[in-house]
């Protein structure tokens, strides 16, 4: 055997490997796995990842096969052969994507965000605890216990995103559970039934209709067998399958059948050739976990947050820290400031909010039939700026339907919505009788048993789309099709065959008084014209003269140019004289005539779109989001269809419709004036990247027909080369390294195989694209409302550190302790924060364009200006007014905290004075510095109370929002003050909590301050509206 | 022309029944076919404006592109290891110029005009804010008399204090070595300038022991106070013995009780001073000379009016005479209030009514 190499396909994966598979050709065939290596390409711009397939078993004849893989056709493998084999080559099985040990999981959550920088504040707390130990040894151990809380607070809310994390896996790993499948094989002569893991390379299996291939099998005796290889290319036409060699390439020849395809009718014996990762689609499923995935632009805009956080977080300490070091504090004390500015610098219960927030969504949008598989997927999906959406099935409802029928010289329009309910054309005419009765009887279909309850279109037929279309159209008009089957008694029958192209059968009649039979006949419209030598119009026989056979064109084109699928219908009434009612008819001598036929009428079918589907577009169009169709079908269907669903809106046109239109060649036409382009597959793979790029720039509305699944990456790439965010749909094998390439994969739940599955990072639940867009609108809503719920969080954040700062500069007693900042982060904050995941949007979010990767960031400077120096500040003063009243109503007037930081500590002096003259122990003045605490961090929860409120809109007012539509904020605001009072006086008691009782008057003093931060929040919101583009707008609004 | 157009389309239309099967792939080839026609014919005619225009519009995506990553660059002005020296110096232009753009005029991507709007915008801002701050801490006030704490709840019971104090509550000194125990006797000498019999009698009046002295009347009269002289503390007033005792290893410490406005012992007994050794053996301590030998604060010293009026004040102390302590070892001393209403028993505040201290003399 000479050395060969077969191409099938090529797949473009990064751009920078070659994958390669070579057959070295020693005989017995060997399998070296997938390579790698660099294969520069002439004609090729760059280099490409390239496939090929060694696979030579369908070149071989069946004494050759039976040589190779030491089997019998007759007998099969014996059982001790077939146990080493599995033994040899392993179960017949793919093996799943190597996932990320659990350990690994959770320690990623340990030290992810925000964690890293608490992890350094226990640290160094321990680090204090250390020093101080080593000065005095009875010291307290205040410190260690703020590293305990610290790191307890880090394993927490590990803990709990790791859980949340594993949660939504889980919902995955029930989905993915796949049923055992079965395989009919003969082993030691015997028919017997094993699991398909079980199957070994040269096992006879059988197959039939239904079933789905059990592995790689050359067929080797076939009946009437056809396959569904959509899942490995795309095709969804039904392949017919034979014994026989017809292709050098082994995906095209008819005598291969692959592994987890459908065998959709007919029988046929195939022999192993190919069992789990070794087959085809084994080998494409592991190409997927090549593609890297990418980052989630959520993530990327989370870690951009994080970044600025703790940048902020660290400069602040680290400036704060030389401060403090240069106004003669003691390193010690330094490094205890430095902690206390980390830890109010960061928002411990933010991550762990954004977590529960985005699984708030998934759910919501799992209930709309979007699966989240990834939870960060669930805000990509509202950037997404550019959808790639397959046709059959997404777009469309995945089944023939009957569109058009032409009759008297007249289109009618039929009824192509889901449940076909209302047929509008006229029915009375005699024509239609006859063309009713050729689609009844003309037809081989039938409705599976037992499916009386089920509605019409939904009940399963046994029979090709095409009749399948038909009965289900004439069951909807006529009724009990079979019931007039049965009725019109079949006494013979041609089925349809390539070379004949027409199916004809010839029935008694139901009227008792017609002793005639009937022949009818239905086939390819010009086929069945040529049989015919008049034509039916209204009832009435008519000889089919030139003006009526124009006729006949005309509407012939007029279907055809649709995209859809006609058929031609005719009959003959046969004479009772010659064909008595003895007659016997004869298939094979065609004793009965075939031609003078009488013409009825023309039938056309089309793969409809589904009803929801044209909104859609039109919600993702004014969205900004581009639909882009990629299909495997015919250019004609596929424009037919994006025209119908409006991806080709109504007025545009390609360059070859404005050809048309001036009645010019296609070359002359400006390429400027069409919007519109319909690209095929082949043109795809002879244009550069660069060609890609223009095209994908200058055309707003795209369609690519006959592309195989494999040229979806090379688009996707494409489209990320023009910085948008792509979300892709698929469903077969071949679509998994567009999916995991895709900055959201979407899967097809009821279509879509696992491989799809496994790579995309959703699952449509109903294949439908209309899903999709409200899932983008879900994205865009978090997006909107995680910004909210940062703005919100980060507020408080310089009411927390102000407190600090001024402690280190002024000298004042500590405003307010570390631990208290924790209970406010993990305390009060965080119901309030997710309640704003229910926010509705403020105005139509799908009128806006989608958002720019790098210019909208979630916390974009405006977000952090307002929230850090015009809240933020206010909220502190506000709670430094409650802290002052405090102090003072006791006997510490302000005027008197300046610098007594040292003599405040200092517990060896139990006699400070007050403004009164009044001498204070050490511990009275802790007790008071608590109450300070306490006030402080109610004037905080009091005003993040109004910061809630105003976080609702960041346009609208609030009155406009309606302040009580979203009752989860009330719930949240209810949250913080129980919260709070449980910690004053329920707890207030515990020292460690450092939380005091506080007199109920004290509740009140940051009140002014929150009214006063609504109504500041109103007066900018309102000029935002006013003025919109104008400076305030720009800086005002985030 | 238009139905020749449509008859050029008439063979490749699929459509017929006759598609269904294998004529899929002839069908797609005449459709190709089409394609390819026109794909030559397009090839010949070149279509120089649109170049141009496509041109400019690259020149001016280009300049996006670099606007973007001039942003990128400021916003991680980390870098990550790109090779070095010339990237770096660009990068230091890109910042450079992000501080200051000398052609824009802008600096930190603002004009000057923009900046003074901010600042100005800014500045009213906060003063409005500080305005708030004013009118808060004003109304503050308004509620708070200057007089009289609006809550003393958390001051009492009052804390007990001693001298000398210096930052330490443990009393080592070798009685031998003067500059071991210097600092107590200047620190005690300072604090009795205040109770100098001259200066008492001058300034406050003698009142009757074993009552209040309670004056009423406006709260914003001054107020009287009470003498109470040095030479109350005899021996350890340091008129005779101007080291206290500290020469002798026979120290005074000095016990005053904290001054909380308007608090009164109650009525009867006064409230006592009594130490004892606090852990350890009883007799280390052996006896103490309490001046005034009573060892009580006097009712007459109640109540405190507060630093504002009652100007003059001089808390009452009571001198522990520590004659006989065990020496070279530390002793450690508790001393507690006695009294009517007195609490000195609080586990979290080892100050409320007594105080601990350790003596250690070495001789």
């Amino acid at each position: 055997m000479t050395k060969k190499t077969l191409e099938i396909y090529s797949v473009e994966l990064s751009g920078t490997k070659d994958i390669q598979q070579t057959d070295n050709g020693n005989g017995k065939e060997k399998y070296r796995g997938l390579k790698n290596c660099f294969e520069p390409r002439k004609n090729h711009h760059k280099e490409e990842l390239r496939k090929e397939v060694d696979l030579d078993d369908h070149k071989l004849s069946i004494k050759e096969l039976e040589k190779k893989y030491g089997t019998n056709i007759i007998t099969g493998l014996s059982s001790t052969q077939a146990a080493e084999l599995l033994a040899r080559n392993g179960p017949n099985a793919l093996t799943p994507p190597k996932e990320t040990p659990e350990i690994i999981k959770f320690l990623k959550q340990m030290v992810g965000g925000f964690s890293i920088l608490l992890w350094i504040g226990a640290i160094l707390c321990w680090i204090a605890y250390g020093i101080q130990y080593s000065m005095n040894t009875s010291s307290s151990l205040d410190n260690v216990y703020l590293g305990c809380v610290l790191a307890l607070v880090v394993i927490l809310t590990g803990i709990f995103a790791y859980y949340q994390e594993a949660k939504s896996t889980n919902i995955m790993a029930t989905f993915n559970k796949m049923i055992p499948q079965q395989a009919l094989v003969i082993r030691d002569s015997e028919k017997t039934t094993i699991p398909a893991e079980e199957l070994v390379v040269g096992d006879i299996v059988e197959i039939r209709g239904g079933d789905r291939i059990p592995a790689d099998v050359r067929l080797l005796s076939v009946q009437g067998c056809k396959v569904d290889n959509s899942s490995l290319t795309g095709e969804s036409e039904p392949q017919p399958r034979s014994s026989e060699f017809t292709h050098d390439s082994p995906l095209e020849t008819k005598n291969i059948g692959f592994y987890s395809t459908t065998c959709l009718e007919g029988t046929a014996t195939g022999m192993v050739i190919n069992t789990g990762d070794r087959t085809i689609i084994g080998q494409i499923a592991s190409l997927a976990s090549g593609v890297g995935n990418e980052k989630t632009p959520i993530a990327i805009e989370i870690q951009h947050f994080v970044h600025i956080v703790a940048g902020v977080a660290v400069s602040i300490g680290i400036l704060f820290f030389i401060i403090a070091v240069s106004l003669k504090y003691q390193v010690l004390d330094s490094i205890i400031f430095l902690i206390g500015i980390i830890v109010a610098n960061v928002p411990e219960g933010l991550l762990a909010t954004v977590t529960v927030t985005l699984s708030l969504t998934a759910k919501r949008m799992a209930k709309k039939n979007c699966l989240v598989k990834n939870l960060e997927a669930v805000e990509t999906l509202g950037s997404t700026s550019i959808i790639c959406s397959d046709k059959t099935g997404t777009l469309t409802q995945n089944r023939m339907t009957v569109a058009h029928l032409w009759f008297d010289n007249q289109i009618f329009i039929a009824d192509t919505s889901e449940d076909h309910s209302n047929q509008v054309f006229d029915k009375s005419s005699g024509t239609w009788a006859s063309l009713s009765k050729i689609i009844t009887l003309c037809n081989r279909a039938e409705f599976s048993p037992g499916q009386e309850s089920v509605p019409i279109m939904k009940r399963v037929v046994v029979g090709d789309a095409s009749e399948t279309a038909l009965l289900k159209f004439s069951e909807v008009i006529l009724g009990d099709v079979m019931e007039i089957r049965k009725r019109n008694h079949k006494v013979a029958e041609i089925p349809f065959n390539s070379t004949n192209k027409f199916q004809l059968s010839i029935h008694k009649t139901d009227d008792p008084n017609d002793q005639r039979f009937l022949l009818v006949m239905k086939g390819a419209p010009e086929r069945i014209l040529e049989k015919c030598s008049t034509i039916m119009v209204n009832g009435q026989k008519q000889p089919l003269d030139k003006n009526t056979a124009e006729a006949f064109h005309t509407a012939y084109m007029e279907l055809g140019g649709l995209g859809e699928r006609v058929l031609g219908f005719c009959h003959l009434y046969l004479p009772a004289d010659e064909f008595p009612e003895t007659y016997t008819f004869d298939v094979d001598t065609m004793n009965f005539p075939t031609s003078n036929l009488c013409f009825v009428g023309l039938l056309s079918m089309i793969d409809p779109p589904r009803s929801t589907v044209p909104d859609a577009v039109t919600k993702c169009r004014s969205a900004g989001i581009k639909v882009i169709m990629v299909t495997g079908d015919h250019p004609i269907t596929a424009k037919a269809i994006a025209k119908s669903v409006g991806i080709i809106s109504a007025n545009s046109e390609t360059v070859e419709d404005i050809a048309k239109r001036l009645h010019i060649a296609v070359e002359q036409v400006n390429k400027r004036d069409a919007k519109a382009a319909v690209v095929t597959g082949m043109e795809l793979k002879d244009m550069s990247p660069e060609q890609l790029d223009e095209l994908l720039t200058n055309y707003s509305e795209i369609v690519f027909a006959r592309t195989s699944p494999q040229q979806k990456l090379i688009i996707v790439e494409g489209c990320q080369r023009q910085n948008a965010v792509v979300a892709v749909t698929g469903d077969g094998v071949n679509d998994s390294p567009a999916l995991k390439k895709a900055d959201i994969g979407i899967a097809m739940g009821i279509a879509g195989s696992d491989a799809a599955k496994n790579a995309a990072d959703m699952i449509l639940l109903d294949d439908n694209f209309a899903s999709i867009v409200t899932g983008v609108e879900e994205g865009r809503l978090i997006f909107d409302n995680l910004k909210k719920t940062i703005a919100y969080t980060l507020t408080k954040n310089i009411a927390e550190l102000c407190p600090f700062l001024i402690y280190i500069i002024v000298g004042l007693p500590l405003p307010i302790g570390t631990i208290t900042i924790l209970f406010i982060d993990l305390g009060t904050d965080i119901i309030p924060s997710i309640a704003l995941a229910y926010e509705k949007a403020e105005s139509d979010i799908m009128n806006r364009k989608p958002r720019h990767k790098k210019k909208d960031r979630l916390v974009n400077q405006q977000l952090a200006i307002y929230s850090y120096l015009h809240i933020g500040l206010m909220q502190a003063v506000g709670a430094f007014v409650a802290y002052f009243t405090v102090y003072a109503q006791e006997g510490f007037k302000p005027s008197i905290h300046i610098n007594i930081r040292v003599e405040w500590e200092d517990s060896n002096v139990n006699d400070l004075e007050d403004s009164y003259g009044q001498q204070w122990t050490w511990y009275q003045r802790k007790y008071l510095e608590w109450m300070g605490y306490t006030a402080f961090f109610v004037g905080i929860m009091v005003q993040q109370i109004a910061d809630l409120i105003i976080r609702k809109t960041r346009r609208n007012s609030i009155f406009q929002q309606g302040l009580f539509r979203n009752k989860v904020i009330w719930v949240g605001i209810a949250s913080q003050i129980i919260i709070a009072l449980t910690l004053s006086y329920g707890l207030g008691s515990v020292t460690a909590l450092s939380f005091t009782m506080l007199r109920p008057q004290y509740w009140f003093v940051a009140v002014p301050f929150a009214i006063l931060i609504w109504v500041y929040d109103e007066v900018r919101k309102l000029f935002i509206r006013l003025y919109p583009g104008s400076w305030w707008d720009k800086n005002m609004y985030y | 022309m238009r139905r020749q157009l449509r008859s050029r389309r008439a063979p490749a239309s699929p459509y017929g029944y006759r598609s269904r099967l294998d004529d899929q792939d002839e069908v797609n080839q005449n459709y190709l076919a089409d394609e390819e026609e026109e794909a030559e014919e397009e090839a010949r005619v070149t279509v120089v404006p649109d170049l141009e225009e496509e041109e400019e519009e690259e020149v001016e995506e280009e300049e996006e592109e670099e606007e973007e990553e001039e942003e990128e660059a400021k916003a991680e002005e980390k870098g990550q290891g790109q090779p070095a020296g010339n990237a770096w110096w660009q990068r230091w232009q890109i910042v450079n110029e992000y501080l200051w753009d000398p052609e824009k005029r802008m600096s930190l991507a603002r004009t000057g005009q923009s900046w003074s709007l901010i600042l100005v915008i800014y500045f009213f801002f906060y003063a409005s804010l500080a305005a708030v701050v004013t009118l808060c801490m004003y109304t503050l006030f308004l509620t708070i008399s200057p007089y009289m704490p609006t809550f003393t709840e958390r001051v009492k019971p009052p804390g007990v204090m001693i001298r000398p104090f210096a930052h330490s509550l443990n009393f080592n000194f070798n009685v031998s070595e003067p500059d071991t125990w210097q600092h107590y006797v200047i620190s005690l000498n300072g604090f009795l300038q205040g109770y100098n019999d001259s200066l008492q009698e001058e300034m406050n009046v003698d009142c009757p022991p074993g009552q209040y002295f309670i004056q009423d009347g406006d709260e914003e009269e001054d107020k009287k106070a009470c003498q109470f002289k040095r030479s109350f503390l005899k021996n350890c007033s340091g008129l005779e013995d101007p080291t206290f005792g500290y020469s002798t290893g026979q120290p005074c410490i000095l016990l005053k009780m904290n001054r909380i406005v308007g608090f009164r012992p109650e009525l009867g007994d006064p409230v006592k001073v009594s130490c004892k050794v606090q852990r350890g053996d009883e007799n280390d301590i052996r006896s103490i000379n309490y001046y005034p030998e009573s060892a009580s604060f006097d009712l007459r010293y109640y109540p405190y009016y507060g630093k504002l009026t009652h100007v003059n004040y001089t808390s009452p102390l009571v001198a522990m005479h520590f004659t006989d302590v065990v020496k070279n070892q530390a002793v450690p001393v508790q001393c507690q209030l006695k009294g009517k209403g007195i609490i000195n028993d609080v586990i979290n505040d080892r100050f409320v009514g007594r105080v601990i201290f350790t003596l250690n003399i070495e001789t």
